[in-house]
């Protein structure tokens, strides 16, 4: 599955290929982590301002998403960091928008609840 | 790892699991203290190891023993909070809990009640539910730039049909000392129930319902009572009716099918928890022998520290904080530009550092500020923190402030 539209922020929906369609809740986030793709966090990266993705990115991504489809819920804080080799404060210096609202949306996992 | 040994038994406890691990800086004591005093731990498992039973079931020694345990703690918890007896004394699961047993005891369909925008959920959520079912109309008042709400607002604001007001005395947020003694005044002269939620304020700062006119007073046992999770309760004036929303066994006059109409088993249907009503007692104690002026004085140095450090840093925006005056040892914080979970992840993940993020469950506190919907980062000292631990975070920020 991939993306067929292209992204702007405020769009609260994206069309994906075999007529499905991502939507996101007010906060950007993908209201279904499944329908989460590479080429999806790419557009919603360039939309944070990001002209793409580098390795460093896509190690966050990635062990966010196996994390979360693993353990079916999100790393502590100090689990992204060894699962990463990064520490919280490169990782929130890496994405424009920072951790939450950066690597964590990007890699399409739940918009957390915690308050 | 510490080993601890007690009757032939062998209760191994992790302090830290990983012994290279470093030592986690607490500093949310205003959500729960942490770490408890060891006599705490110790009490409840001495006490309850012995009569551990249902308090007041049956007619047995034992049974009749923890009854007059737990009245005694009753009366130690009127005699601390300034309450008018231990039959008034009822016992709940925590402060959420005896406020909506106050709540929904005292309204009756068609009144008012007034509150204020500094509450926590634990008041908002209950009234806001009231007043969606039709039953009761409301008023919130402001709090002013410095974190108080002014008694004249609350005047203001009670009308012919106010059956209740109700404020906490101290913000989870801002950490500001609400002026309750005026507010007292103000109800007992115009004939309206006040309760007022001591959560944050208790075992810290002294509490005297009867001197601020209160007629009750809603506590947990777990923050600066130094007790565990799970206890809590509220502290009623004479006089003052509270019509029961559980009903239950009490241990007395089971052929009735009525529940009993006396205080305190009039709003405490089930088992009490014993055994966090130990440990509460134990938490009282361990603030006695120590002084809770003493505490408070000690956590109010740190917190100035941390104040002074964080206000010299330009980036950082710190909320009614100009003046501690009247004030927890709490503070609540931003750093201009990031997000507030961002900073307490960095916090706990790369410094050790263990500190609230969001909004606190207070949500409107946050609106007025301004930091609604992301909130703050709070911290929150107890009798256990250092001018080290404060001198962490200050370290802490000044490497995320400049880590670009």
């Amino acid at each position: 599955m991939g993306l067929t539209g292209t992204l702007s922020i405020s769009e609260d929906t994206v069309a994906l290929d075999e007529g499905k369609e991502a939507c996101f809740d007010d906060e950007g986030f993908l209201t279904d982590p499944e329908l989460w793709h590479e080429t999806l966090a790419e557009g919603m990266a360039k939309a944070d301002g990001l002209p793409g993705l580098s390795d460093r990115h896509w190690r966050v991504i990635r062990f966010l998403r196996h994390y979360y489809l693993t353990v079916g819920k999100s790393p502590l804080n100090t689990e992204l960091t060894r699962g990463t080799g990064l520490t919280l404060m490169e990782i929130e210096a890496l994405f424009p928008r920072g951790i939450k609202y950066g690597a964590r949306r990007l890699a399409g996992l739940p918009n957390p609840k915690g308050c | 790892m510490v080993l601890v040994v007690w009757r032939g038994c062998r209760i191994r406890k992790a302090v830290n699991q990983v012994s290279a691990a470093p030592r986690t800086v607490y500093l949310d004591n205003a959500a729960t203290t942490f770490p408890k005093p060891s006599s705490v731990f110790r009490e409840m498992i001495e006490t309850y190891s012995f009569l551990g039973v249902s308090p007041g079931r049956g007619g047995y020694d034992l049974a009749i023993q923890a009854e007059e345990l737990v009245n005694q703690v009753r009366g130690q918890i009127s005699t601390f909070l300034g309450g008018d007896g231990p039959e008034r004394v009822i016992f709940s699961y925590n402060a959420t809990d005896a406020l909506n047993t106050l709540i929904f005891g005292l309204v009756e369909p068609g009144c008012h009640v007034v509150s204020s925008r500094l509450e926590h959920n634990s008041v908002l959520r209950p009234l806001n539910y009231l007043r969606q079912q039709g039953v009761i109309s409301m008023d919130l008042v402001p709090f002013n730039s410095r974190g108080f709400i002014e008694p004249r607002d609350v005047a203001a604001a009670i009308t012919p049909t106010t059956a209740l007001v109700i404020l906490n005395h101290a913000s989870n947020v801002l950490g500001t000392i609400q002026p309750a003694d005026i507010v007292g005044e103000i109800c007992r002269n115009r004939g309206i129930p006040l309760v007022v939620d001591v959560s944050q304020s208790a075992g810290t700062i002294p509490i005297n319902m009867l001197a601020w006119h209160a007629d009750a007073i809603a506590f947990t046992g777990h923050k600066s009572l130094l007790g565990p999770t799970g206890i809590g309760g509220m502290v009623l004036r004479r006089g003052l009716e509270v019509r029961p929303s559980r009903f239950g066994g009490t241990g007395v006059d089971s052929r009735d099918l009525t529940h009993v109409h006396e205080y305190p088993r009039r709003l405490e249907p089930g088992t009490v928890n014993l055994l966090g009503i130990v440990g509460l007692a134990a938490g009282m104690r361990a603030i006695c022998r120590t002084g809770a002026g003493k505490i408070h004085a000690q956590e109010m140095s740190l917190v100035t520290r941390l104040r002074d450090g964080l206000a010299s840093m330009d980036q950082v925006m710190l909320y009614c904080a100009e003046s501690l005056d009247n004030h927890l040892p709490l503070l609540t914080c931003n750093i201009e530009g990031m997000c507030s979970e961002d900073l307490a992840a960095i916090l706990d993940g790369d410094f050790h550092i263990a500190a609230r993020a969001g909004l606190h469950c207070a949500p409107l506190v946050h609106e007025d500020l301004g930091t609604s919907p992301d909130g703050g980062v709070r911290f929150s000292l107890g009798p256990f923190n250092s001018s080290q631990d404060v001198d962490m975070v200050l370290e802490a920020f000044w490497k995320i402030i400049h880590r670009r």
